[in-house]
């Protein structure tokens, strides 16, 4: 083991057990199983979605739930770390140690975006396999593949947000402020959102669309709708216009692969600010 | 190791923390840092272990400990004043450090035994359910576990009772000569047993940087309090600047050369109109005026 992986090993040891004795786990934990539990309730009917239906209705809507919430756990899991372990002294201690700034950031931004994950994954799974041994239903491998890797590639730019704005606001109350503004940007900058703001306020259509096509969420959302068939109505103005110029697979790899960019961007841009910035 | 800052200088927004400090402490020497708040003392220890980045130059050995941060960590060992709220429980942070500093943690688990602190009883326990004298005594057992040759406390006794202290300073004595340590304190118990150097700051500069004994001599601060029923002695208190405290005591806080010439002649003015005295002393120094 190289001494960085070693560091890295020591700091993430660290962070996972601050983890799973916090709150926010279990609110995350019950967040995923009641939105789920509810979805499997009320989605294994006869009924149909855009095609779907039996187990890929309930993870079509679970998803899509999701994809609002998603963000908000993302960032609440995140977006006081930094600043939270600067103002209480871990800092001062764990960097009096021999350990590189660089690890503590991959560790903690790691055992974070694994504590996101992980329990969705399996809870995806889980409800795939509950419809199949207990309803009946077939297992829609190829719909809960493409949900997974949209998931995690949206809690993946958020978690890189939140780690971003612990790194960049000091203070945690004023932190608490940028990461409810992202996440509401994120969820009313859809394009049916703005859509809706364009018509009332006259905005130019080449700024919602702009805006839209650069949001994660929009970004993530077309890429969960990228398997039916482009309609305008479902996809809205953005997604339907990508749809018909990239197909399917295209505007599912742009869906997943966009927001993946975001938040490695976020997280690089936090990392070299926390490298070369006073830690304390 | 030996500690050469020139000219050091660190501005947070509009308020200049360190004003062109200037210090250079031999290796091996023990010192101790103190002065009013907000004179500088937590910046200067931060830019020590390479948490803040000054103007100027602050060299460990030669080395920037900004610059060459994890080299110069290899080599440090820090005992904060205030423990972070770590949730992870006590094995972890204790194999945290293990591992970091390459030790055995039964090593960290002989020391802290020493500041009776039983870490195997307290694996599974989270740090922060840990009370402040077990935190601390923790913290001071994984600082003296390394071999590192520049410790760094920050007020390590703060939160020990006196039986801890004692133990401690026993610790501190066991020490390899060739440690440098760089004290943060206004304990007078802590001067005297760790201390062989005072370094003084006030408004980001130093203001006496000499022997802990004449330092001490000047600014070591006493009480004396008198009892007396005749009149005629409590005007005599009074034309020396003694005040009437609690049940009728006479009190005065001195310096220590002002205590030598006074007690005596007490005792020689006083002599029977004086029922009771006692004289104590203070254990903070005087630290809100520079020296010269």
């Amino acid at each position: 083991m190289t001494s960085l992986t070693r560091e890295v090993a020591a700091v993430a040891r660290l962070e996972l057990a601050e983890v799973l004795r916090s709150r926010w786990m279990v609110f995350c934990g019950a967040v995923y199983a009641l939105l789920a539990g509810a979805f499997v309730l009320v989605g294994l009917r006869e009924s149909s979605l855009l095609g779907f239906s039996g187990m890929g209705r309930v993870l079509l809507s679970f998803c899509h739930a999701l994809v609002l919430l998603l963000p908000l756990l993302a960032l609440t899991a995140t977006g006081q770390v930094v600043n939270r372990a600067r103002e209480d002294g871990t800092l001062e201690l764990l960097f009096s140690l021999p350990v590189r700034r660089g690890a503590f950031f991959v560790a903690v931004s790691g055992v974070r975006y694994t504590a996101l994950v992980v329990p969705l994954v399996v809870l995806m799974l889980g409800m795939s396999l509950l419809g199949q041994l207990a309803f009946g239903q077939g297992v829609p491998w190829g719909f809960l593949l493409r949900a997974v890797a949209v998931c995690a590639a949206l809690l993946l730019a958020f978690v890189g947000l939140g780690i971003a704005v612990s790194t960049l606001v000091r203070s945690q109350a004023r932190a608490m402020i940028w990461l409810l503004t992202l996440w509401a940007l994120g969820v009313a900058l859809i394009d049916f959102g703005l859509v809706g703001l364009m018509l009332q306020w006259r905005l130019d259509p080449r700024t919602v669309f702009l805006l839209a096509a650069l949001n994660p969420v929009q970004a993530a959302r077309m890429a969960l709708l990228s398997g039916v068939t482009p309609d305008l109505s479902v996809l809205g103005p953005v997604g339907f216009f990508l749809a018909n110029r990239l197909g399917g697979a295209g505007l599912f790899a742009v869906g997943t692969l966009w927001p993946v960019a975001v938040g490695l961007g976020a997280w690089a841009h936090a990392l070299r600010r926390f490298q070369r910035s006073d830690l304390v | 190791m030996r500690i050469e800052l020139k000219a050091v200088r660190k501005r947070f927004g509009g308020a200049e923390a360190l004003k062109g400090i200037t210090l250079s402490v031999p290796s091996g020497r023990r010192v101790a840092l103190i002065g009013p708040n907000g004179s500088g003392k937590s910046t200067l220890l931060r830019s020590l272990l390479g948490l803040v980045e000054c103007e100027g130059e602050v060299r460990l050995d030669g080395r920037s400990p900004f610059e060459d941060r994890l080299e110069v960590a290899r080599r440090l060992a820090y005992v904060p004043q205030v423990a972070p709220q770590l949730g992870a429980p006590v094995e972890d942070v204790v194999a945290l450090v293990a591992r970091t500093r390459a030790l055995a943690p039964e090593a960290i688990a002989r020391l802290a035994a020493r500041l009776e602190l039983d870490v195997d009883a307290l694996r599974g326990r989270p740090f922060r359910a840990l009370s402040g004298g077990m935190k601390q005594k923790l913290l001071i057992a994984l600082a003296l576990a390394s071999d590192a040759s520049l410790l760094v406390m920050d007020e390590p006794t703060a939160s020990l009772d006196a039986r801890a202290r004692e133990r401690f300073f026993a610790l501190c004595e066991e020490q390899a000569p060739g440690r440098t340590l760089v004290l943060c304190s206004h304990r007078l118990e802590e001067l005297r047993h760790l201390a062989g150097h005072v370094v003084s700051l006030d408004d980001g500069r130093v203001t006496y940087d000499g022997p802990a004994e004449d330092f001490l001599a000047g600014r070591g601060l006493a009480v004396v309090e008198v009892a007396t029923g005749s009149a005629e002695a409590a005007g005599w208190l009074e034309a020396r600047g003694f005040r009437t405290g609690l049940r009728g005591w006479w009190v005065r806080t001195l310096s220590q050369a002002e205590k030598r010439e006074l007690v005596p002649e007490l005792a020689h003015e006083l002599g029977r109109g004086m029922s009771d005295l006692r004289v104590r002393d203070v254990e903070t120094v005087e630290v809100s005026h520079g020296g010269d």
